[in-house]
């Protein structure tokens, strides 16, 4: 019986991208934790605080629905180089949203990481 | 014209088209976003003070067409209003702000517009029902039916086929389309927000 071909590595980056994607208000939330961040800031910790790269035309959406949902509030604050930068933290709301998912996250990828460990000694 | 003009004339061409994009939007979000755009741009291609001409082009790229920007701002703008309340009018006001940008919005508008009227329809008659015996579901003498609700002597040509069964099934099946319209119109947004995200997203490209 002939097997069955796969296109090559697509379905693999489908599901990592969607894995992004449904993390990313986690992570946007998780950014805000300890202080008020701008758009940019947001941006680089989360490429380097995780191995999150997303678009700029992505985020700021995203920021802005977040605001809206009235998990984030934003302030306009002058910046040393002349021009105002639009910070923003978490709301009351906020924390508790971003707590739940993050208890939420723990309990799911542990108990998935319990599944995985026979892939992780091989065949 | 110097280089440092053509340089912001750019930003502010860039900036004019999402704005365009956004006019559906209240004046003050608009004003917001666009300045935080300008913020950011201005930042990243800022060195010493001075605006590189290359910076500024790979800005205005990583965030994308204006077009699309704008789109994403409306569409999340949508999706937030309707999370924050389901109330039929709250989601048809998103939806007609998708509507106005895109042939899918176009097209969830209808949707909803005629599943909210078929389930107010029902929802109507339920209500008009104990004050007025003649509302009913009439089955016409021409074979076609009406949802009647009894202010017309046009019900008087046909049979009334619920009775007072219209008061439970009328809230049943008007509160359910009205339910299934929502979660309808919450899917179609989501799923557009989705698509334009994995379609943008660098990481779907690595």
């Amino acid at each position: 019986m002939a097997r069955k071909e796969f296109p090559p590595s697509e379905p693999g980056e489908k599901w990592e991208v969607q894995l992004r994607k449904g993390s990313l208000e986690l992570a946007i939330l998780a950014s805000l934790w300890g202080e008020k961040l701008y758009g940019l800031e947001i941006l680089r910790r989360l490429e380097s605080d995780s191995d999150l790269v997303i678009s700029e035309g992505t985020v700021y959406p995203l920021l802005s629905r977040l605001k809206a949902l009235g998990l984030l509030q934003s302030e306009w604050v002058e910046s040393d180089g002349g021009h105002p930068r639009k910070y923003y933290g978490l709301t009351a709301l906020g924390r508790q949203r971003a707590g739940e998912m993050a208890r939420f996250w723990a309990r799911f990828s542990a108990s998935l990481n319990k599944l995985l460990v026979p892939l992780g000694k091989g065949k | 014209m110097s280089d440092s003009n053509q340089t912001q004339r750019r930003i502010e061409d860039y900036l004019a088209r999402v704005r365009k994009g956004l006019r559906i939007l209240s004046d003050e979000t608009a004003r917001d976003i666009v300045a935080e755009l300008r913020s950011h741009i201005v930042e990243k291609a800022e060195v010493d003070g001075e605006m590189l001409s290359a910076r500024v082009d790979a800005a205005l790229a990583s965030l994308g067409p204006p077009g699309v920007l704008a789109r994403q701002y409306v569409t999340d703008d949508a999706l937030a209003r309707a999370e924050v309340s389901r109330a039929p009018w709250t989601i048809l006001g998103g939806v007609f702000h998708w509507a106005t940008l895109s042939a899918t919005g176009f097209l969830t508008l209808l949707i909803c517009a005629i599943g909210y009227m078929f389930g107010a329809a029902f929802l109507i008659a339920a209500l008009v029902k104990p004050f007025n015996p003649r509302a009913g579901l009439w089955l016409m003498n021409d074979g076609s039916y009406s949802l009647a609700l009894g202010f017309t002597d046009a019900a008087v040509r046909g049979r009334e086929l619920l009775g007072w069964l219209l008061i439970p099934i009328g809230f049943s099946v008007g509160g359910g389309a009205i339910l299934l319209t929502t979660q309808f119109a919450l899917w179609s947004i989501r799923r557009f927000r989705q698509a334009q995200r994995i379609r943008r997203s660098p990481g779907s490209a690595r």
